[in-house]
């Protein structure tokens, strides 16, 4: 799946699942998303979950770094790259 | 005898032995009582003295623990500030301490140093330094150690003071509990800030023992810390019950065998659900206790769990008396609670703080606010707070302080937070009616708390409501609120409709 959609399907889950439908509509791919505690820990269980079940996408242990999950650019490059490597069933 | 005197007695003994270690590195003890000294020296040239205060804001490090020991034997006490904390918090702190100098990284300096006072110095405490004599200033017992800030009623954060002997005989006491030896691998996971870090750092001081510090930016991914407790070969782990059930359900805690190493489970701030307990007790044959205590008195009563425990149907108990503490439930009435009956539980001895800092001195006993049952054995078992205060993931947090914060924001006409849920799913929930005309968005808030309140305290819901719901009274429907939070009433019913 490119860049170009993955982007939304992340931003509109986080929007919808952390952030009560984000009526402002303020959410961008840049908001910092551990900085400002979107991302707690049960809240990126919830976000890893989604990708697996939704995006078919296992993000290995050592890719879980605050680096990669800071705002959504960062998530969506991070499953875009791993997408790229075909995932079992897929 | 001092709490410092524990690293120095260690660096004696063994002084090529692992004191500490964390993401970036690691000090032996000679290491770090030449880390010590050489901060110290350093702090005493900016004008620290005895009885003076010294805020610590960084992020947890084994230099950060360097620092928090040059404070002490420069016979001032150290005030931890979570890393995460926001400016505004900390310089609110250094101004209600009076601190004599902020210790902090580099990176943080420009930040902070425009908000302090102009007697208030910064320290980095990433600075190279030459090696300093030994600098030790004599004690007494009831020279302040450490001040831990808390959530306040009142909407400000109140420090509470720490004597070297108030900390000594916790430690001393679960030292001799937990009799650790020198291989022993403690894990730290709790903030400097957060009381539960004074057993991690200065029990394993004691016993020569090695600390493991858990960096925060873990705390979002409990896969990884699973794997810290396994790479890191941890034998004692102590930490509040919500960040185990949070490796369990989310981090695969229960999908390896548990590390051989691990001998000891700890836990404190909040009750253990008994399921998740009984989870934990099937994965791992480590001897497990539940430590009570709010931060003014330390740990104070203690229980070990046992198989009997596992079979109730409710938390296991918080047990009898520990460090050298007495403890009893006063009835609501006056009097000492019987077997069987309830009362407010009431502390008194070693333990017990002398005071919030700037406020009157707390003479006699502590009445900690919490509600307990009296049981035949003479134990306690935990019911419930007798105020407002409530705990999430083992912080205490005041909801009039978060609700003040929210109420600050230029664009917010009221505001109302609530706490649902039970145990690890405890949850907080922020409710904000914008002033009219004003647009509010749920980010903008999120970022205003961050700003504002430490990162335990920042809500883990926001929700915009116009207007907030009211009682027949004209207050605040809480019950509404905490109706539609639970997710029982998804819509707010608005006055009138």
């Amino acid at each position: 799946m490119p860049l170009e959609e993955v982007t939304p399907r992340i931003r509109t889950f986080i929007s919808e699942s952390f952030l009560d439908g984000d009526p402002g509509g303020e959410l961008t791919e840049s908001t910092p998303l551990l900085e400002w505690e979107v991302l707690n820990s049960m809240n990126s269980a919830l976000l890893l979950n989604f990708l697996r079940e939704e995006l078919r996408v296992d993000v290995p242990l050592s890719s879980i770094t605050a680096a990669n999950f800071r705002d959504i650019a960062a998530i969506s490059k991070l499953v875009s790259s791993l997408m790229t490597v075909p995932a079992e069933g897929v | 005898m001092s709490l410092h005197q524990l690293v120095i007695d260690a660096a004696a003994r063994r002084p090529d032995a692992l004191a500490a270690s964390g993401p970036a590195g690691s000090l032996t003890y000679g290491e770090l009582d030449a880390a010590a000294d050489a901060i110290a020296a350093t702090l005493g040239r900016q004008g620290v003295r005895r009885g003076d205060r010294v805020v610590v804001w960084a992020a947890k490090s084994p230099e950060t623990v360097a620092a928090m020991q040059a404070v002490l034997r420069l016979g001032a006490a150290y005030v931890p500030v979570d890393g995460g904390s926001p400016v505004a918090r900390v310089a609110a702190i250094a101004r209600d301490c009076a601190a004599r100098v902020v210790v902090t990284d580099r990176a943080r300096i420009p930040r902070i140093s425009g908000e302090l006072g102009p007697d208030v110095r910064c320290e980095e405490l990433d600075a190279p330094r030459d090696p300093a004599p030994a600098v030790h200033v004599a004690t007494a017992p009831d020279d302040l150690a450490y001040i831990l800030y808390t959530s306040g009623s009142t909407g400000a954060p109140k420090g509470v003071c720490l004597t070297h002997e108030n900390a000594r005989a916790f430690v001393d006491w679960a030292h001799d509990l937990l009799m650790p030896g020198e291989d022993d691998r403690f894990a730290n996971h709790a903030p400097f800030a957060f009381d539960l870090s004074v057993l991690d750092l200065y029990v394993a001081f004691r016993a020569g023992a090695s600390v493991h510090l858990i960096p925060p930016e873990l705390s979002f991914a409990p896969a990884r810390l699973v794997e810290f407790l396994h790479a890191e070969r941890i034998s004692i782990w102590y930490s509040v019950p919500s960040a185990l059930a949070v490796m369990m359900r989310y981090g695969g805690l229960l999908d390896r065998p548990a590390p051989q190493t691990l001998h000891t489970v700890l836990f404190a701030g909040e009750p253990f659900p008994i399921a998740g307990l009984r989870d934990l007790a099937g994965w791992t044959g480590a001897r497990m206790m539940n430590l009570y205590g709010p931060t003014e008195t330390n740990v104070c009563t203690f229980h070990e769990v046992t198989k009997v425990d596992l079979e109730r149907d409710r938390p296991v108990p918080i047990g009898i008396a520990a460090s050298g503490d007495r403890v009893w439930a006063l009835r609501d009435g006056g009097g000492i609670a019987a077997s069987g009956e309830v009362g407010e539980l009431v502390v008194d001895g070693p333990t017990v703080m002398p005071g919030y800092w700037g406020h009157p001195p707390q003479r006699g006993p502590y009445h900690t606010g919490d509600l307990v049952r009296v049981l035949p054995d003479g134990a306690f078992d935990y019911l419930g707070r007798r105020d407002q205060m409530v705990k999430i993931r083992g912080h205490r947090v005041e909801l009039g302080e978060v609700e003040a914060i929210l109420e600050n924001h230029v664009d917010v006409a009221e505001a109302a937070a609530v706490a649902v849920g039970e145990g690890a799913d405890t949850r907080l929930v922020a409710f904000v009616a914008p002033r009219s005309g004003r647009d509010l968005g749920v980010l903008a808030v999120r970022r205003h708390l961050v700003a504002h309140l430490p990162r335990y305290m920042v809500a883990d819901e926001v929700r915009i409501v116009s207007p907030l719901p009211r009682n027949g009274n004209g207050k605040i429907d809480r019950l509404a609120l905490k109706a539609c939070a639970d997710g029982v009433e998804r819509t707010v019913h608005e006055p009138g409709s």
